[in-house]
């Protein structure tokens, strides 16, 4: 391989035969979908047909890094997992940190595909070129991090001699919003790529470290970039400071921040639940991913109130979010232990919360008695409740049953009032935690019209000037938002290419620059654009041709509702949605009535061959 | 003369003389503004006595906040096509926040 960055091997296992074989990706290929979701975007459209649902055996889980991963940028330990996931019954795409993206390059490949579904519970071993399928029914019924454990003490080695990503319980239990989970607490979350995994009867997969067995073109110039993208990071936003949860208060003071299931804005307690408190009141210790200095994650110990001397990973804003003010609750320390029960269960933070906190509302509405919740007392802020629920929801037990299809299918199974307190988007996916009903319409509205089933092109709203575009004046006006989420569209999915964290790659720019130290190409910012738009439009192919329509791009009632107070009190985004949504269309080169991609977009993103397919 | 309150959260609280910390992340300061004074008047004066300000808050040569400031006024949310120009009355409550990415 004489592309920088990449072994030029995917793994492909084949878990009904229980074989395993080695393919090799051209250099064609590599140069035009890069990785990470770009080699998974092709690959599921490749090799997942219409008519293929996403529990079929013939269903695609597809793991891969990109060229970053393991080449000394510090955190570049990601790797993107692509499918069709059960929520949207859709793509799905999402990333996970940690290690694993490094570690899957040092045992010798770029990616790992996954097909068919063993007899039985199975894991993958992966070290030194070679891969294993072993018998997993031993770890039937563990949580994510006693499987871990496990694996590590039949293996005999030490915490950072492997990378270990896995299901808990919700995954061998068909939770649809079930999450991969590893490294201590990082996890591919979005669109139940957890339950896709446990319909395959696939409980783990295990790489091992090794040393760097690919080449750096230009390692001087690497080096130099790196430093210059490390010290960018460093100052932007809250982040190497405070954690992500550094930007909770800001988000309440613009409306953002989810209270009681957008029933209010209203949450004083916010001081009291954000990453300056839980940085400055708990005990914190570094918990950094693969060569990272950035370190946004730590392990902290509660120090106060009901649940002081519990240990767990440190929320990040996600967590805190949603199980803070979403369901009612002001203790931190009880954030930290439902933080580490979801997952450890293996589910979606995101879409267990959004169904809890509707849980709560129609038990507060009396849509749903203490009889329909197997006695479960659930109102605002019983954490305890909460913690029951989720285990119920992860086991499929009792009330738990309805639950675990996320809360689109529970609220419509109740229907009436029920469904109008729902939050969801019609696809079927669920926002980030956030109120995006405040400061953030570009995420509202990127988290309807997605491909992936989470964010696609926006980064928590819109940071257009990184890449010489102007700046969204108001963050509440339908044209500036539409109109710059089309143009700022590809440049999120080509960093989701590459192997590394976002956090600790925050200029797309020095970004683009490490690339090309890495690979020996000379890519420009507008090529960058450029492949994330193939992708984009690869994704929404692929999602036409498995039953998307033009009327699933939208929130549903309450994710679309005016806020009744605080600091976006009357904003209103629907008042023009359709006028919004033909608007990104014609600046995506997407036909305005349909949304589908026009022949002449596929042909100058080099996808000609998708064109007989709308 | 009309008493407006100025709060900056999160950032820069500390390093300002005059405005008083009420709790780890919020500083705020009462300023007395004469009739008629605009935000966007009030923003350059205090950009003009305060370094920091204008540094991180309000561009004094463009006459706008910059990227990552959000202005609250009286706790909403207001567009910045409005924000600007808006004159102050007595009792209002300006807001400078920090529009963080991530999260």
């Amino acid at each position: 391989m004489d592309i920088g960055g990449y072994l030029g091997k995917i793994l492909r296992v084949d878990l009904s035969r229980r074989k395993t074989s080695i393919e090799e990706l051209s250099e064609p290929f590599i140069k035009k979908w890069v990785g990470g979701v770009g080699f998974g975007a092709r690959y599921l459209y490749e090799e997942v047909p219409a008519g293929v649902k996403w529990s079929d055996p013939e269903n695609r889980l597809i793991w891969t890094t990109g060229p970053l991963a393991g080449s000394g940028v510090y955190g570049a330990g990601t790797f993107n997992v692509a499918s069709k996931g059960p929520l949207t019954n859709l793509a799905g795409s999402s990333q996970a940190n940690g290690y694993f993206g490094a570690y899957l390059k040092f045992s010798g490949f770029d990616g790992i595909i996954f097909q068919g579904k063993a007899s039985d519970l199975v894991y993958l071993l992966v070290k030194e070129g070679k891969a294993e399928i072993r018998d997993g029914r031993h770890l039937a019924g563990k949580d994510v991090w006693e499987t871990e454990d496990a694996l590590r003490k039949e293996l005999g080695v030490k915490e950072k001699d492997v990378s270990v990503y896995a299901i808990g319980p919700s995954g061998e239990h068909g939770v649809l919003y079930s999450a991969i989970v590893g490294d201590r607490g990082h996890l591919a979350a979005h669109n139940g790529l957890g339950t896709v995994m446990g319909s395959k009867n696939l409980k783990a997969v295990v790489a091992y470290r090794g040393k760097r067995n690919f080449q750096i073109k230009h390692p001087d110039l690497l080096k130099e970039k790196n430093e210059a993208l490390f010290e960018h990071a460093k100052g932007f936003g809250p982040f190497y400071q405070w954690g992500t949860g550094g930007g909770f208060s800001a988000l309440y003071g613009i409306g953002c921040l989810p209270v009681r299931n957008y029933t209010t804005n209203i949450f004083p307690e916010h001081e009291r639940m954000n990453g300056q408190y839980m940085r400055t009141h708990f005990e914190i210790r570094p918990m950094p991913c693969y060569m990272c200095r950035i370190a946004h994650v730590k392990e902290v110990t509660v120090t106060e109130g009901p649940y002081k001397g519990f240990v767990g990973e440190e929320p990040e804003y996600e967590q805190l979010a949603a199980w803070g003010p979403q369901i009612g609750n002001t203790d931190l320390g009880a954030v930290v232990m439902l933080t580490r029960e979801v997952d450890r269960l293996g589910l979606d933070c995101n879409e267990a919360s959004w169904t809890i906190g509707w849980v709560m509302e129609c038990y507060e509405k009396g849509i749903l008695s203490q009889k329909d919740l197997d006695g479960l007392d659930m109102r605002w802020g019983n954490v305890e409740g909460v913690r029951t629920l989720l285990n119920k929801i992860a086991r499929r037990e009792g009330i738990g049953d309805l639950l675990a299809e996320g809360v689109m299918r529970a609220s419509k199974k109740i229907g009436g009032q029920a469904e109008d307190c729902a939050i969801y988007t019609m696809k079927g996916c669920t926002p980030r935690s956030h109120d995006h009903r405040g400061g953030r319409w570009a995420e509202l509205f990127d988290t309807c019209v997605t491909n992936t089933s989470t964010l696609e092109a926006t980064w928590a709203g819109v940071h257009t000037q990184l890449v010489d575009l102007p700046v969204v004046s108001d963050p509440f006006s339908h044209e500036e938002v539409s109109t710059m989420n089309a143009k700022f569209n590809g440049i999120r999915q080509f960093d989701d290419c590459l192997g590394t964290c976002r956090i600790a790659s925050t200029n797309p720019k020095l970004q683009l620059e490490c690339v090309n130290a890495v690979t020996g190409w000379e890519l420009s910012l507008e090529d960058a654009f450029q492949i994330g738009r193939r992708v984009v439009n690869q994704l929404r192919v692929f999602n036409f041709r498995h039953g998307m329509k033009k009327e699933d791009e939208r929130p549903s009632k309450r994710y679309g509702s005016i806020p009744v107070d605080g600091p976006a009190q009357n904003k209103n985004i629907m008042e023009k949605w359709d006028w919004m949504l033909e608007n990104y269309y014609t600046l995506m080169g997407w036909d305005p009535k349909t949304g589908k991609p026009l022949p002449e977009t596929l042909r100058k993103l080099g996808l000609e061959d998708l064109i007989k397919d709308l | 003369m009309n008493r407006v309150t100025i709060e900056l959260w999160l950032w820069l609280g500390k390093e300002l003389k005059g405005f008083e910390s009420v709790t780890e992340m919020r500083s705020v300061k009462e300023e007395s503004v004469e009739e008629g004074t605009t935000i966007r008047q009030l923003l350059d004066r205090l950009a003009r006595s305060h370094p920091p300000i204008a540094e991180k808050v309000f561009d004094l040569t463009e006459k706008r906040v910059y990227p990552y400031v959000v202005i609250n006024y009286n706790d909403r949310v207001i567009s910045p096509y409005e924000v600007y120009d808006k004159v102050l009355k007595d009792g209002d409550k300006i807001t400078i926040l920090p529009m963080y990415v991530g999260g």
